[in-house]
């Protein structure tokens, strides 16, 4: 590629000269076009695309032949994958496209690459930084906003964005921060500190309790939905829980465990608890199932499904149910 | 003054509020004086005497909570026994019932009701019995039951459930919704099967009693029976438990035969039929 300038030709005697392009010779009068050499009419000087003169006689050569810049542009010369405008000059070859130099940017930090180099990353080109962080976030590393570079230890979160924790000390007691170091009210405090001005711990999680709602119960403090029944881990979320060997329970499996309601009266025994055949009576409600006499703890009983059955009543069972229980004794497993 | 008379008497005075008749040879209600002008009775005891009829007018003793009538010689109950709004614990066992009077379901308290050992099947329940919503105990033992109902479902606060010794060839899925069920007494009867949702209830434990024995178990349930309850609970909410019980539903064997002699129970005695 050439690009040319026309010389102001001088009439100057060529007699034998011909014009590069038609072959035919000048007149004597005729202006004549000097470039490179070589002698035009000037009606043949003219763009080998579209025949018109060249504009301010800027006419760009290739493979012989003589463009216009604009039909040069449009045949030849490459768009920028940026601005989309023509490129002149040094052209950047990458990413399967042409730039301008300083048009050839990292996808995140806009710097310019074409000289610093550049790495392909998910189809982006990127600077080395930018594709070192990113190698880093991908692999599940925090990046700090701070200092940009990659946290490899152990990052706080402050303001919703990760820190390197040195970066902060503590608004208490000035000590550099760790990985420890937590929030209160849009400050950053040292673990000791935190725990110092009373922010509640929950008892299962052992998380501070930031939620207003908080769950005080067995001694402990609790996230709402972390204080659970012990057998079925569904929170009680307010309803009515029951305690046992440090443990809360919902009713259900606080009586299934430990049952000591009392088989008559269905309250829950407070007093001494008589606990016989898979139930429990409050000692004054102990009786026999059939003819409701009173039965103390040294009373000899029988049983009938699993209810008690004092030897009197026992004794007035038909022969017939009798002998069918007593058949069934026999063959049943002992636990 | 008869010793019956006596205690009314007694109780009248001292305002006990439980009164305990017990093998009195009583043969009807109307022969115990003035007992109706005991309304702060909360406990009524009448068992082992030869009460045929509970007069409608018990439910005038407003405050009672519970009545017991067990070995009576009863036949019918009065339907206003549902209508008692304190009535907690009904003990009609060893009577010889047959049916139960229409509406007998509505009692808005009643926690334990005691039917052991009378002539009762699915047949003579009244259609709104699975609705007393606060039943915890229900002994069905000694009767005549073949199918259960699978509103059975309803009774959502049952923990034990008695059916010993009936003619049940089948039970329904619905059982597996009793969430409280603590006690399940099965045996002696013509079950082959148990529907897989059982599984879902938490049957095994210290506190839990179940009793299956006695039942023409088909082999694979048999066999984990033998070796305890536990792996009965495991089996039946294993997969191909329930591709077998899919199996054995869909084959509709015919049940097998009765094994209870029932002509010699005395909540037969009077009637004609065996």
């Amino acid at each position: 590629m050439v690009r040319g300038n026309l010389t102001e030709s001088l009439p100057v005697s060529l007699g034998n000269a011909s014009c590069s392009r038609c072959g035919e010779g000048f007149g004597v009068k005729e202006p004549i076009v000097n470039s490179g050499g070589e002698v035009w009419h000037t009606k043949c000087f003219v763009c080998a695309q579209c025949f018109q003169p060249f504009p301010e006689g800027i006419f760009y050569e290739f493979e012989g032949r003589k463009y216009c810049e604009h039909d040069f542009h449009v045949l030849f010369a490459p768009c920028c994958g940026s601005c989309n405008e023509f490129i002149i000059g040094r052209v950047i070859k990458a990413m399967n496209n042409n730039w301008h130099p300083n048009c050839f940017k990292c996808e995140l930090c806009s710097s310019v690459l074409s000289d610093s180099g550049f790495v392909r990353n998910a189809g982006r080109a990127l600077c080395h930084e930018c594709n070192d962080r990113e190698k880093a976030a991908g692999a599940g590393k925090y990046v700090c906003h701070k200092c940009h570079a990659i946290i490899e230890d152990g990052h706080i979160k402050f303001h919703a964005e990760t820190y390197h924790p040195y970066h902060f000390n503590c608004k208490n007691c000035g000590v550099e921060l760790d990985v420890e170091a937590r929030e209160k009210e849009g400050e950053l405090y040292c673990l000791r500190c935190h725990d110092k001005m009373g922010i509640p711990i929950c008892g299962a999680c052992r998380r501070p309790i930031e939620d207003a709602r908080i769950i005080n119960a067995l001694g402990k403090q609790w996230h709402v939905e972390h204080f659970v029944c012990a057998k079925c881990e569904k929170p009680f979320l307010g309803s009515r829980h029951y305690e046992k060997k440090g443990l809360a329970y919902c009713e259900i499996h606080y009586h299934q465990l430990f049952g000591n309601v009392c088989y008559v009266c269905n309250q829950v025994v407070t007093g001494d608890v008589f606990q016989a055949l898979n139930k429990s009576w409050c000692v004054q409600h102990f009786a026999c199932s059939l003819c409701d006499i009173k039965m103390g703890p040294k009373t000899k009983f029988y049983e009938l499904d699993l209810k008690p059955v004092c030897k009197k009543c026992y004794e007035r069972f038909p022969g017939e149910l009798k002998r069918r229980l007593a058949k069934a004794f026999k063959t049943s497993p002992r636990k | 003054m008869s010793k019956t008379k006596k205690s009314v008497d007694e109780c009248k005075e001292t305002k006990n509020p439980e009164l305990d008749l017990v093998d009195r040879g009583i043969s009807a209600i109307s022969e115990i004086t003035d007992l109706m002008s005991l309304r702060h009775l909360t406990r009524i005891t009448l068992a082992h005497n030869k009460i045929e009829v509970i007069p409608p007018n018990i439910a005038d003793l407003s405050n009672l909570e519970h009545l017991n009538v067990f070995n009576n010689h009863i036949t019918e109950l009065p339907i206003t026994l549902s209508t008692m709004p304190n009535l907690r614990i009904l003990n009609v066992g060893m009577n010889r019932l047959n049916s139960l009077p229409r509406g007998f379901g509505a009692f808005p308290s009643l926690e334990v009701l005691d039917l052991t050992y009378n002539n009762l099947s699915e047949k003579t329940l009244p259609a709104n019995f699975f609705v007393m919503a606060s039943l915890r105990a229900l002994y069905m033992g000694d009767n005549e039951f073949e199918y259960l109902s699978p509103e059975i479902g309803l009774l959502k606060n049952l923990q034990i459930l008695v059916l010993r010794e009936n003619d049940l060839v089948a039970l329904p899925k619905e059982i597996g919704e009793l969430v409280r069920l603590r006690e399940l007494h099965l045996q002696g009867n013509r079950l082959t099967v148990l529907p897989p949702e059982l599984g879902n209830l938490d049957l095994v434990g210290s506190r839990q009693v179940v009793k299956l024995e006695d039942n023409p178990w088909v082999p694979p349930v048999a066999d984990q029976l033998q070796v305890g309850m536990s792996h009965v609970m495991d089996y039946i909410r294993s997969e191909t438990y329930k591709y077998l019980y899919g199996r054995h539903i869909a084959a509709g064997a015919p049940p097998p035969p009765k094994r209870i002699d029932r002509s010699k129970k005395i909540s037969r005695k009077g009637q004609q039929h065996a």
